[in-house]
């Protein structure tokens, strides 16, 4: 953070001290790196735009087929997809990821603040495996978590939420740890000698000032709720409560695929992540934190 | 009066070590721990107890069972010792979804880390128009949910799809003549934007000074890269290689969504074997038992990732 706030002064100081440095020698040799890079880029961006391509182009053509084509635009197989189930499958993905995130927010918030402000016993080795367990992708669990959910007749949406809950739950808890560790603790010693209960001091002063960590971690929750395949495509029996996943993933295992409407909806599935992404880029301009970009 | 009790009870308290009066009672000189945290932490410890520190270690109890999904041992299964650990040992297919894991795993932290790097390296020094469309294209391609990102692979390798229509041959089937270099393919396309990403920020944080020594020294920039950026940003490279890899050694769904694990057993990394063995093949205790050794490589792994990554808490 502090690095990244310097770097203009210090770009600056380079371009003070070094008045001709880009016309200077180097200069032919700045074009050519300038032009590399640049064929580079729209080589991979090129590359990576194919299949996505198709996706668009197919989710608008009324004759979709697997081949890359000039589309027959219409709109019907959006209007399809949603129609045949689309419409529950999408809302019950919502029900999903909204519960997990709640769930996985507000225990991260609360173990987050305990760990930062708090003297509790064994607190290093705990954040420790806090970390250890960012790292493991939680789902290899699904085998026994599906024999505990089947012992306890729990195989629907609520508790698979709560299984998804636990898969973020770590990386959330690191993320809000070191959220709540810059803060700075001098309004709420201020609180306690106001006598302020620890409620008051959470709701009233944590809370607003730790929002957008807050939101980042519920972002994470909920895209990693949303995007879960194996969880919802073992821990939900029932067909009425099928999530955009799996779906896609039965639409594509029908006998007779139509493109065009299973191209629509996995973009109609795709989009809220789109969004959510782009309204984040909105509120956390500059020193941001994807996953993994501040464990290093 | 009850001042009185309590002076003389303060007086009581102080024991005298070498003739100097000792305060007992609550030490003053750090914080007390407080009941509050128990019901702070409580959720949070109780949902990682609950959900994976008892399935955990469920998975290894389960692995020496006879349990099956369907039929009368779903339901009452017994403990069967090392029965299944015999069958594993003598399973070819285990193991060749062992060493298909491996090249998978490992295809994709090559692939995703040099196209990371070389993609970061080049949002830095090619045109900014150029960088944020390229760019944007990359990040979205990461953003893009796994099922979504695996049928659209799908359509575009199989047969009579845009690969094939690109190289002239309508009948081509990519997916089902190479399948493992194609979910390799896939799965690096899906990881590049996060690397990128952290690659970028990683890039910005290192001094332009020293690089401009570098170049008013002569180093060409091979040399500097290899000299100077690449050793400042060995940490992250190290974190993120560890990342991707553990990434890639749990995929399902592209895999699933793509292949199936097949054709044949091409694709069948080990989460597609474990899932295929449980709940296709009606084996849960063996599916349970073959997610273990996934479970051994990722604790593995991870406990490096702790190592590397050298938080001070």
């Amino acid at each position: 953070m502090a690095q990244e706030l310097t770097q203009p002064k210090i770009r600056k100081a380079v371009e003070l001290t070094s008045p001709t440095g880009r016309q200077s020698p180097g200069a032919g040799k700045r074009t050519k790196a300038v032009l590399i890079s640049n064929i580079g880029l729209v080589l991979f961006g090129a590359a990576f735009l194919l299949p996505l391509l198709w996706l668009v182009l197919a989710s608008v053509d009324s004759q979709a087929s697997f081949a890359l084509k000039i589309p027959h635009i219409t709109l019907g197989n959006f209007r399809q997809a949603l129609a045949n189930g689309g419409t529950d499958a999408l809302l019950n993905s919502l029900v999903l990821a909204l519960v997990a995130t709640l769930l996985s927010t507000t225990a991260a918030s609360l173990a987050a603040y305990a760990l930062v402000r708090h003297r509790i016993p064994w607190k290093g080795p705990f954040l420790l495996f806090v970390l250890f367990l960012t790292a493991i992708p939680m789902s290899i669990l699904i085998i026994p978590v599906y024999e505990m959910y089947v012992t306890l007749g729990w195989l629907s949406i609520v508790p698979s939420a709560v299984f998804l809950a636990v898969t973020s739950l770590p990386y959330e808890i690191w993320l809000l740890k070191n959220y709540i560790e810059a803060l700075p603790e001098e309004l709420e010693e201020a609180a306690r000698v106001e006598n302020a209960s620890t409620s008051q001091i959470l709701l009233r002063i944590v809370l607003p000032l730790a929002l957008p960590g807050i939101g980042a971690a519920a972002i994470f929750g909920f895209v990693n709720a949303w995007g879960s395949f194996i969880v919802p495509l073992v821990l939900i029996s029932s067909s009425s409560q099928t999530t955009g996943p799996v779906a896609i993933f039965n639409f594509l295992a029908a006998s007779d695929i139509h493109y065009g409407d299973l191209a629509a909806f996995s973009l109609l599935y795709s989009i809220p992540i789109f969004l959510i992404y782009l309204g984040m880029s909105r509120l956390f301009v500059g020193g941001f934190v994807l996953r993994g970009a501040m464990k290093g | 009066m009850a001042a009185e009790d309590e002076a003389l009870e303060r007086t009581a308290a102080f024991e005298t070590v070498g003739g100097f009066p000792l305060p007992s009672g609550p030490r003053l000189d750090r914080e007390p721990y407080r009941w509050q945290s128990v019901v702070l932490l409580g959720p949070a410890l109780l949902l990682l107890l609950g959900l994976f520190v008892v399935p955990a270690l469920y998975a290894f109890y389960l692995g020496f069972t006879n349990l099956n999904l369907l039929g009368a041992t779903a339901t009452h299964f017994q403990f069967t010792g090392s029965a299944n650990l015999k069958t594993l040992i003598h399973d070819s297919t285990f193991f060749g979804s062992l060493s298909t894991t491996g090249v998978f795993a490992l295809g994709s932290v090559i692939g995703a880390v040099v196209v990371g790097m070389l993609l970061a390296l080049a949002l830095r020094t090619g045109s900014r128009i150029v960088g944020v469309v390229a760019g944007g294209i990359v990040v979205v391609c990461w953003m893009m949910p796994a099922v979504s990102a695996a049928f659209a692979w799908y359509a575009t390798t199989t047969g009579g799809g845009t690969v094939a229509s690109l190289l002239g041959s309508p009948n081509l089937d990519v997916l089902a003549s190479s399948p493992l270099l194609v979910v390799v393919v896939a799965n690096i396309w899906s990881q590049v934007g996060f690397v990128m990403v952290v690659f970028g920020a990683g890039l910005r944080n290192i001094p332009l000074e020293v690089l401009e020594a570098a170049r008013m020294e002569s180093a060409t920039a091979w040399q500097s890269f290899w000299r100077i950026t690449l050793p400042i940003m060995r940490p992250l490279v190290t974190t993120t290689v560890i990342i991707v890899l553990l990434l890639s050694l749990a995929n399902f769904s592209l895999i699933y969504i793509m292949t199936q694990g097949g054709p044949g057993t091409a694709t069948d990394i080990l989460p597609i074997y474990s899932y295929q063995q449980g709940f296709t093949f009606d084996n849960l205790a063996y599916g349970a038992l073959v997610g273990d050794a996934l479970v051994v490589c990722a604790t593995v792994i991870a406990l490096i990732y702790v190592r590397a990554s050298r938080v001070k808490v």
